[in-house]
């Protein structure tokens, strides 16, 4: 914070890279927009320039199916950059996301239950409590997922970093056992859509799922905003923090809640997608710094460009078909990770940034 | 001041402190002495509010403990503890504004940038300031902690004309025990440099020499009592010595003043 100044650049220079990805990442595909169409579009939409009827398809397409899915990639990342962030910051340790913490495999579960078991029942109420039901039961699979993992890894208020790992482990195991036990009941259309979603995929994008996860986004990105100095009095040790006047437990359960939701919406409409929340603070804390008062917002600006240039690769690698995004940020994302740990063993330094 | 009154903990069947009743002289630089297991550390976190007694209470200059609210209460006292460390590395300059966190909101207003300046300055890190803590020596290390808790509760600030300065109190729990004797010296000269400008301390220390050069006022805890409460070095009999931390003590002078040598 001593050097406050110089982290608006760092901003500038992510939201104008976001920007760029945005733009791109709404023109190329299938169909390809320049520019000028998009700008023609919106501005029709808009009811600035009069509707051309030759646009219709291109309109329909840009607006039915392109739009949502690149919005829905810029906030997915979002989401899991700033979930990343908050579980590090949270357990103090450098190597915690929301796949490890159990959060994306009780989401999944929550949300394969709906799929699986839900499609006679739940799914025949209205479309509205339809469209809820499967980021409730999300919710409530990576709710019930994280505080199990944390309170198992926690005891006298503190928490144990290799307890949290093994119960993660363990807590990750019964939650995919359940979806792979629903799956392999589940008739065939549902089984595939519950592997695809498995992988994390955009394609289903659409306006609601967009709405559900912005709202869910910006309420509780505004939420966590506030805990920025508190996070970073956390790396002095919950004592030192609650010296300096903040209410650990308190700050401890509203950021599991926060980060709970935000990770179970997203996690509902577009699938499980692991590494972004671990690789971005990581990319983040190397270039610039650690102060959590700078990485919140960072994270959801360097989450949202991340998704945004893996989503358009995973359009572009294999036409006409596409690659689900998840395996993208595995692959990309798991060596990322492996080497990052070798270099420091390597430098012999006692944290992971020593 | 701050008083303890009457002040028991206990943990299952096992009674960590005993009705104490202790009170730390305001100006002053109070010791709190004793052997393992006396108690020392659970009598510093109920007094600086990280623990709630089981029965009693704390007062801060006449008003209980439950009044404050945290950050009020982090304006007034501050903590430095054996030794922190970060999981991430942070300038060591971040570090120590970490202390004013309880003054500002967002964004640290310049009088806060100027209060960590002049800590840091205190404490001699001018030079390190931007360096990140993790590469910080121990020594070193303690000494961004120390310019951290000055800066919480800093009051070198003159008070402006008919203006109260409120009283601060700064509490060190084994704040030495990890540092050489150039770190411990400079750490403890500083602590009492503080006296001065309506500060009270009180300091957890090991070593009965040290604390006895530096101590204005002594507290003996032993099993979770109160063994003695006496305002003057001299007033630490051989017998208490020997009985409490149970060893064999002999007393050598320098002609300046007294040392302990102990043996068993």
């Amino acid at each position: 914070m001593t050097e406050r100044h110089s982290f608006a650049g760092t901003y500038i220079v992510l939201a104008v890279l976001l920007c760029v990805a945005v733009c791109a990442s709404a023109g190329i595909g299938a169909f390809t927009f320049t520019p000028r169409d998009m700008a023609s579009y919106i501005g029709q939409a808009l009811g600035w320039i009069p509707l051309n009827a030759s646009d219709t398809l291109g309109r329909n397409v840009f607006f039915g199916l392109r739009l949502p899915r690149v919005l829905m990639s810029g906030l997915t990342g979002a989401v899991l950059g700033v979930s990343g962030t908050l579980m590090q910051g949270l357990f103090r340790n450098p190597i915690v996301e929301p796949g490890l913490a159990g959060t994306s495999a009780g989401a999944a579960f929550g949300a394969a239950l709906v799929f699986v078991l839900g499609s006679g029942t739940m799914l025949a109420f209205t479309t509205v409590l339809g469209a809820l039901a499967v980021p409730f039961l999300a919710f409530v699979g990576a709710f019930a997922a994280t505080m199990l993992v944390y309170r198992v890894s926690s005891s006298f208020g503190k928490v144990n970093v290799f307890t949290l790992l093994l119960a993660g482990i363990a807590v990750n195991a019964v939650c995919s056992a359940g979806t792979g036990f629903l799956s392999y009941i589940a008739r065939d259309p549902q089984a595939r859509n519950i592997t695809f979603w498995n992988l994390g995929t955009f394609t289903t994008a659409d306006w609601r799922g967009v709405t559900i996860v912005a709202v869910c986004f910006v309420v509780c990105f505004g939420w966590s905003l506030r805990s920025g100095k508190a996070l970073n009095a956390l790396m002095l040790g919950e004592d030192e923090a609650a010296l300096l006047g903040f209410n650990t437990d308190r700050l401890i359960m509203r950021l599991l809640l926060v980060n709970t939701i935000m990770v179970a919406a997203a996690t509902a409409m577009v699938g499980v997608i692991a590494f972004v929340g671990l690789v971005v603070p990581h990319v983040l804390r190397m270039l610039r710094s650690s102060d959590y008062t700078f990485l919140l917002p960072a994270s959801a600006l360097l989450g949202a460009l991340t998704m945004e240039v893996i989503d358009v690769i995973a359009r572009l690698l294999i036409p006409p078909a596409e690659l689900p995004v998840g395996i993208i940020t595995a692959v990309v994302g798991a060596p990322v990770f492996l080497w990052i740990l070798l270099r420091d063993n390597r430098q012999g330094a006692s944290g992971f940034y020593g | 001041m701050v008083e303890l009154r009457d002040v028991s903990y206990q943990i299952g069947d096992a009674r960590i402190l005993d009705r104490v009743n202790v009170s730390f002289q305001p100006g002053r630089f109070n010791v709190v002495l004793g052997p393992n297991g006396a108690g020392k550390s659970t009598l510093l976190r109920i007094a600086t509010g990280l623990a709630t007694p089981t029965s009693g209470v704390v007062i801060y200059d006449d008003r209980p403990l439950e009044s404050f609210d945290a950050s009020e209460l982090a304006r007034k006292r501050a903590v430095l503890s054996q030794h922190v460390s970060l999981a991430f590395p942070l300038p060591a300059a971040d570090v120590a504004m970490m202390g004013r966190y309880p003054h500002y909101d967002r964004v640290p207003t310049p009088l806060d940038r100027d209060i960590v300046r002049r800590a840091i300055d205190v404490v001699g890190m001018t030079d390190k300031r931007n360096q990140s803590y993790p590469t910080l020596s121990g020594g070193e290390q303690q000494k961004i902690q120390l310019a951290r808790v000055l800066a919480q509760i800093w009051n070198y600030d003159a008070p402006r004309e008919g203006e109260h300065r409120a009283h601060r109190y700064l509490f060190l729990d084994e704040p030495t025990s990890s540092l050489d004797v150039h770190y411990q010296i400079h750490l403890l000269d500083t602590a009492r440099a503080l006296l001065d400008y309506d500060c009270t301390v009180v300091a957890i220390l090991h070593d009965i020499n040290v604390a006895l050069e530096y101590g204005q006022h002594f507290v003996l805890l032993e099993r979770g009592r109160v063994a003695l409460d006496v305002d003057h070095a001299d007033a630490i009999a051989q017998a208490d010595l020997e009985r409490i931390f149970q060893v064999r003590a002999h007393r050598i002078d320098d002609g300046e003043r007294g040392f302990w040598r102990f043996s068993l």
